[in-house]
């Protein structure tokens, strides 16, 4: 699949560095009333929706090319835009899961965004994205397809 | 200053997984013992080198990469090898692409790319390393196998 664009890997992971701090303070507020945490779930709804559905547009994307990007060297290597989107694909499951939450069942919000936080965490901290090792694993299990 | 238990829960997200991207950094790219004494049978695996069919392995050891298309680490570990293999008498380096071959992902195992197995000179699996080789990982395994 070579005429897919290639991506900066850096960029998935300044995003997750957000997403991890916006899921940090929505798993802290929703343990003081599930009230507070609502509005994350929600925000972290949209953003992950944005990016399965629109990831040109996203804010991530445009912050990291207007400000970051310019003060960093150039990527070592580039990498297949696949893997993160996938990723993104397993953040919207959750925060899916978090909505649900919202509407039916609060013990979810802090659920969820503690496997969004977790997982973005991996991500922009320790470059180990588990939703791009999941793909094989699910694949292999037939769960999704290609 | 009294800590909030919702802080405090918090706090303990974070230290776990700090904990766990610890441990997974420590894990990765190791070597590891294989004692199933499989021999991989390069005609089922049919895996190119150029344009022909390979069907011997290295005289003192060969490298299996698996790697998948969406595998964004595998090229740079590819690169990385074929270099070694040029540098090496005796090395054979191979790559299979398993992003079609789910059955082979299935039959070794293999849940994360890049995952290279070291082989003696017959084929069989001596040890594997799941996830980015750590300098000096490849070198240490051939040694083992008394191929460097």
């Amino acid at each position: 699949m070579s005429e897919l664009k290639r991506i900066d890997p850096r960029g998935p992971r300044f995003g997750a560095a957000i997403t991890s701090v916006i899921s940090l303070i929505g798993f802290i507020l929703s343990q003081e009333t599930w009230l507070y945490g609502a509005p994350i779930s929600f925000l972290l709804f949209v953003l992950f929706a944005w990016s399965v559905f629109y990831p040109a547009s996203h804010p991530y994307g445009f912050i990291f090319k207007k400000f970051v990007r310019p003060r960093l060297g150039d990527p070592k290597e580039l990498e297949d835009p696949r893997p993160p989107q996938f990723a993104q694909k397993v953040g919207f499951g959750f925060s899916i899961l978090g909505m649900v939450g919202v509407l039916f069942w609060p013990v979810l919000i802090p659920v969820s965004a503690a496997f969004i936080f977790f997982a973005a965490f991996l991500n922009a901290f320790f470059n180990f994205c588990l939703g791009c090792q999941m793909y094989l694993g699910l694949r292999r299990l037939g769960l999704i397809g290609k | 200053m009294e800590l909030n238990p919702a802080l405090l829960s918090g706090l303990i997200l974070l230290a776990l997984s700090l904990a766990a991207g610890v441990w997974l950094k420590f894990s990765a790219g190791r070597g590891k013992r294989v004692s199933t004494h499989e021999i991989i049978d390069l005609s089922k695996l049919k895996v190119k080198k150029g344009k022909s069919q390979v069907k011997t392995f290295g005289k003192k050891a060969t490298l299996l990469q698996f790697s998948t298309e969406y595998c964004g680490q595998c090229p740079g570990v590819r690169r990385q090898l074929l270099e070694f293999e040029e540098q090496t008498a005796g090395l054979l380096y191979l790559d299979v692409d398993i992003t079609d071959r789910l059955n082979l992902a299935a039959h070794f195992s293999v849940s994360q790319t890049p995952t290279v197995f070291v082989l003696d000179p017959k084929g069989e699996i001596k040890s594997r390393i799941s996830g980015i080789p750590r300098p000096g990982v490849i070198q240490s395994e051939l040694k083992k196998l008394g191929a460097l």
